[in-house]
């Protein structure tokens, strides 16, 4: 599975979306993407990539594409 | 056996309520990350005495609560284990007393530091985990000074009044996931905290006690153990009072 691959995989099954609808996701854009929702996003992205998010990331985690920037600046993650 | 198998993080598990919280969690089949300042020789032979006695694993972890970076490579240690926490008990605390208008600012805020940003810090870490596990429990230790007041402990009872706040407000927020909160307010409990206590002052406070003595930290300790296990499961956002009765 590719970065990509296992990034999307996250947002799909915790927001229980079609892959197709990722692009230019953002926060309380869908029903299950609210506050609890992004903790269980946060714990799952800790969960598949093996780190440990910082409350500020965690906090500016607010799009399917600013994840990507996160975890590529601040955690190694390359995509 | 009430916590058999079951992984706890402790903190303040060096001495009084954190040490004896961690021997009733070991006496009841728990592993634990047992949280400290600092190591001694003493604590370092009391745990590794309690996990062979019970056959149970504990891991002393120490940082300084007014360190972040301490408290955020400890945390990172006990991710690394890979292993489910079922609970997170914050007992960790310091007081300065003094009357309020003694009370220099840098030393009030290094009481809630050490009370309750600390304590916040590791719970944001810990409920993390709990949140993916979909379970945990976390007891936080405030006081009956939060409730009561307590003269010549404003930053103390503020501190752990802060706590209590946190604990209402979080239980709302994780019991969806599964994870429940509550907190403790002991009243006076015979710990070195309570030493620096002059008599007349303890003899006052047992006077208004229904149960006139000091309350003993492993009195304190299974009140912890019932919060943390299964016993309580219907049980969240609450403060229990371990106090003899104070009226």
């Amino acid at each position: 599975m590719t970065t990509t691959e296992k990034y999307n995989l996250v947002f799909c099954e915790t927001f229980e979306i079609e892959e197709s609808k990722l692009a230019g996701l953002k926060y309380q854009s869908v029903l299950l993407w609210d506050s609890i929702g992004h903790m269980s996003l946060i714990a799952s992205l800790e969960d598949s990539f093996d780190i440990m998010m910082e409350t500020d990331d965690i906090i500016d985690l607010s799009s399917y594409e600013k994840g990507k920037e996160i975890l590529t600046k601040n955690y190694e993650v390359e995509f | 056996m009430l916590l058999k198998g079951k992984n706890a993080v402790i903190t303040g598990c060096l001495q009084g309520i954190g040490k004896a919280t961690l021997e009733t969690f070991s006496n009841n089949g728990s592993n634990v990350w047992a949280c400290a300042l600092a190591p001694t020789d003493e604590f370092e032979t009391f745990c590794q005495q309690l996990a062979i006695k019970n056959n149970v694993w504990i891991k002393p972890i120490y940082f300084d609560l007014l360190d972040q970076e301490q408290i955020k490579a400890a945390l990172k240690q006990i991710a690394s284990d890979k292993m489910p926490i079922h609970a997170l008990v914050n007992i960790a605390g310091m007081t300065k007393d003094a009357i309020f208008h003694m009370i220099p600012m840098y030393q009030m805020k290094m009481i809630f530091e050490v009370n309750f940003f600390s304590q916040m810090y590791i719970t944001q870490f810990v409920t993390k985990i709990m949140i993916r596990q979909k379970f945990g429990s976390v007891i936080n230790i405030s006081s009956i000074s939060a409730l009561d007041g307590s003269y010549g402990q404003l930053s103390y009872s503020a501190s752990k009044a802060a706590l209590i706040g946190a604990t209402r407000t979080l239980s709302a927020e994780l019991a969806e996931k599964g994870i429940r909160v509550n907190a403790l307010a002991p009243g006076v409990i015979a710990t070195d905290m309570n030493k620096i206590v002059p008599e007349n002052i303890i003899s006052e406070h047992i006077k208004k006690m229904s149960i006139k003595r000091l309350g003993r930290p492993d009195e304190v300790s299974k009140a912890i153990l019932f919060l943390a296990s299964d016993l309580s499961a219907y049980v969240t956002g609450q403060v229990i009072r371990i106090d003899g009765g104070i009226k």
